[in-house]
């Protein structure tokens, strides 16, 4: 902290580094500022000149007023657009964000390979959404994986219920009688009781949990021992089903009636490749939270949900109010996916306020620049007040 | 020594100072090595003397996107492509030279001059073009014993013929491959005598020569005879075809070019795209990319000469005998690559007749471009998955089109 203690003379050695100091700030800070200046500032008063224009990047701008935003909210592309941006931006932030969440607590446990899991689920993150774009294109077409996988899925439902329902089963005899040979145990005075008094005694002494991994391997090989001997017997066969050939991409219908298929594609693959930044945020915020806080809760007996829900979330709030942030302003500008899928999808159930920009901005010469400014402001205006209204929900840490 | 030196620095420099540099603008990717080699085998030593350079300069990505960036920024180059599709747009921007009285077009394509035409002012030169043909699949027709496509073929004969294949063939084969585009149903709208502009500019899709084209084209579609590229996994009808399930495809002469890499054992022939029972005319669309000179480059003079000799006879040869595309050229109609009989040279042969038989346009959409065809896209898409009927899906697109060209 800077002594503003200091007796004020124009000579005083210290006022002279406080000098040095403040210019060699402002030298480190120079070439960000400059860029915000030139790219940010510069062009955001440009585009709201322009957009009381009627621009067309080749003729000089001349003042419409506000005839280019009563233009686009007669525009029905526009409208689509902001319908399909708050869509993918609620839809997406809320996935992305409950998603990296648990995937981040799940990779914050002391896990054998855990540096392996960590680099490999933060790949999607750093590799170019046009190349993830591209796969998934491939994987979700008609005759995709993504289809072939459903296709195998319908047609062996016979074996993989039955698999189910013996592991399940075979887990539950197991359990049970794990934990009847421990009551037993436990018990030495009792060794003479009856089983059903063990029984009684159970609630008190479960060491085995439902989900012992030993025991699940041993449900899971049964599991599957019945289901190859039900297939091999014949009592088991594949069903004859139709292949599953939907189009994920060229499609008009909307799930619930307002969600576009398409938009829930690109959706799916936003999801997929932002997790991983927002997951890295959420592993620092973990690594935050003090181990007193979790012994805490053990003595009082909470259970690892509670532990989650009532230590691990209230105290990632900072980094979940920076998560929705980032990942709100992101999704209402995302343009890029919907730019690489282009035609392959129908316009309107791709569209979004970015795109319309961009398709209005750069029209084989007949720009519409104008039109595009005023949706930018429009852009921008939505952006703030989204932000502004997602600080409500986390006041605790906005006045903190 | 060093005075030496100095003075063979001083002369390259004196060199270097007095080579006048035309820019180039295309498309990147293959583009990229063709134009090269046009430049160090043609155009650069004939220009040498002149001391006139051409350098290509291609913008990577959105081709008209970058070019409607630099020209309205000023840092476009000297010469540079436009496609048909977007020439209307460009044009209007004030920003292309007029070739009038600068570069002679009485050897080229009338159709291919009158694209580039505005207000009886020529904007760009074609450097080659291409229409649509049928190209068949010969194995498949002939397993199923079904004569090919021919030039005789009408609507009603050619759907007949596939039909046929089809059936023959079984479920795993189709007659055709066709997209939800019209990019190609054009041609067929085209042949029943409609035009995408009527004399007062309006666009009437409930047209009933637009219909009957539309019920014949998607009809196909929805009696099995053909089948959408994106039905099996494909991005466009040649990659079908090249898969060897559809037993045609409607494309120009690029699809040999990709057969030839793709599918090198497969045996296709060309037949010119069938008449409309009714008018007894094909319809067909041409697509060209232009070169067009820069209004405001400082090296006018050089940059007609490069496009002299882009567009040269000795070029289009080069271009023609590679068989990377048809030149825009007249003269090389009676070429003697066109009397070939291998399959590619058959194929650039129907596709350059293609330009001049029938109910001809250029793809282009006045200003509108893109924008225009995506109602007409989705149209014919609802129709052919079966999710809408004929005359819904054409209002529907009609009342969309007429919000598009308001804007």
């Amino acid at each position: 902290m800077l002594n503003t203690r200091v007796k004020a003379s124009p000579k005083s050695p210290e006022k002279m580094r406080v000098r040095r100091d403040t210019l060699t700030a402002y030298a480190f800070l120079a070439p960000f500022l400059l860029t915000l200046l030139v790219f940010f500032f510069y062009g955001f008063v440009r585009a709201v000149y322009f957009s009381f224009t009627d621009y067309d990047l080749f003729n000089p701008p001349k003042f419409v007023g506000l005839k280019s935003y009563i233009n686009i909210f007669q525009d029905d592309k526009f409208r689509i657009a902001l319908t399909n941006t708050l869509l993918f931006s609620f839809v997406t932030t809320t996935l992305q964000t409950a998603g990296a969440l648990l995937l981040a607590v799940v990779l914050n446990q002391r896990i054998r390979g855990l540096m392996f899991f960590r680099s490999a689920y933060y790949m999607p993150s750093i590799t170019s959404s046009v190349v993830i774009t591209l796969v998934f294109l491939w994987l979700f077409q008609k005759k995709g994986i993504a289809n072939y996988l459903t296709t195998q899925f319908t047609q062996y439902t016979p074996h993989i219920v039955l698999f189910v329902v013996v592991l399940v089963v075979a887990q539950i005899i197991q359990v049970i009688f794990e934990r009847l040979r421990e009551a037993k145990n436990y018990v030495p005075e009792h060794r003479e009781a009856t089983s059903f008094d063990a029984l009684a005694r159970i609630r008190r002494v479960t060491y085995v949990h439902w989900s012992d991994p030993l025991l699940l391997w041993i449900s899971a090989a049964i599991g599957g021992i019945a289901v190859l001997v039900a297939s091999f017997m014949g009592w088991i066969q594949p069903r004859d089903v139709a292949t599953f050939d939907f189009d994920w991409v060229y499609n008009t219908d909307k799930l619930f009636g307002l969600l576009p298929i398409p938009l829930l594609f690109i959706i799916l693959m936003n999801t997929f490749t932002t997790i991983p930044t927002l997951m890295l945020f959420f592993l620092a915020g973990l690594q935050g939270i003090p181990t007193s806080l979790y012994e805490a809760a053990e003595l009082d007996g909470a259970t690892p949900g509670q532990k989650f829900w009532y230590v691990t979330v209230p105290q990632l709030q900072p980094v979940t109010f920076y998560a929705v942030t980032i990942s709100l302003i992101g999704t209402l500008q995302m343009f890029d996916q919907v730019k690489v899928i282009g035609d392959a999808a129908p316009l309107d159930s791709i569209i979004t306020l970015s795109y319309y920009i961009y398709n209005y901005s750069f029209r084989g010469g007949s720009s519409l620049a104008g039109m595009a400014s005023a949706a930018a402001m429009i852009l921008a205006v939505l952006t703030l007040l989204v932000v502004l209204v997602q600080r409500q929900f986390f006041k605790d840490e906005v006045n903190r | 020594m060093r005075r030496s030196l100095l003075l063979a620095a001083a002369l390259l420099a004196g060199a270097a100072s007095a080579e006048t540099v035309v820019k180039l603008n295309g498309f990147a990717g293959a583009d990229v090595a063709i134009v090269n080699d046009l430049l160090n085998k043609i155009v650069n030593p004939a220009l040498a003397k002149e001391g006139i350079k051409a350098v290509f300069e291609p913008f990577q990505g959105d081709f008209n996107a970058a070019l409607t960036n630099a020209l309205s920024s000023g840092t476009a180059g000297d010469l540079m492509y436009i496609d048909i599709f977007v020439a209307p747009g460009f044009i209007k921007t004030g920003k292309l030279l007029p070739l009038n009285g600068k570069v002679n077009t009485r050897p080229f394509l009338p159709t291919l001059v009158k694209a580039f035409t505005d207000s009886g002012k020529v904007y760009a030169v074609a450097k080659d073009f291409n229409s649509l043909a049928i190209t068949y699949n010969k194995d498949l027709f002939d397993e199923a014993d079904v004569p090919y496509p021919n030039e005789n073929d009408t609507w009603s004969t050619f759907a007949d013929k596939l039909r046929k294949v089809k059936k023959a063939l079984g479920n795993d084969y189709y007659g055709i491959c066709l997209p939800a585009d019209f990019a190609r149903f054009g041609a067929f709208a085209f042949a029943t005598g409609w035009k995408t502009f009527d004399t007062k500019g309006n666009s009437n899709l409930l047209d009933p020569r637009f219909k009957e084209a539309f019920n014949f084209y998607t009809g196909l579609v929805k009696d099995k005879t053909a089948i959408l590229p994106s039905d099996l996994s494909q991005g466009w009808s040649g990659g079908c075809f090249g898969g060897g399930k559809v037993a045609a495809a409607i494309e120009g002469a690029w699809i040999s070019g990709f057969l030839r890499d793709n599918a090198p054992n497969l045996k296709y022939g060309t037949a010119p795209l069938p008449r409309n029972d009714k008018t007894k005319k094909r319809g067909n669309f041409i697509y060209t990319v232009g070169w067009a000179v820069n209004k405001e480059s400082k090296n006018q003079a050089a940059a007609l000469k490069v496009l002299d000799l882009l567009t040269s006879e000795k070029t289009q040869q080069f271009i023609l005998t590679e068989g990377l595309a048809i030149p825009s050229r007249t003269s090389l109609q009676s070429n003697a690559y066109f009397n070939k009989t291998t399959q590619e040279a058959v194929n650039a042969k129907v596709v350059f007749q293609g330009a001049s038989d029938g109910y001809v346009y250029g793809y282009s959409f006045k200003q509108y471009g893109g924008d225009w065809m995506t109602p007409v896209n989705a149209a014919l898409q609802a129709v052919m998955s079966g999710k809408s009927t004929t005359d819904e899906a054409l209002k529907k697109a009609q009342a969309d089109l007429n919000s598009v060209m308001k804007r």
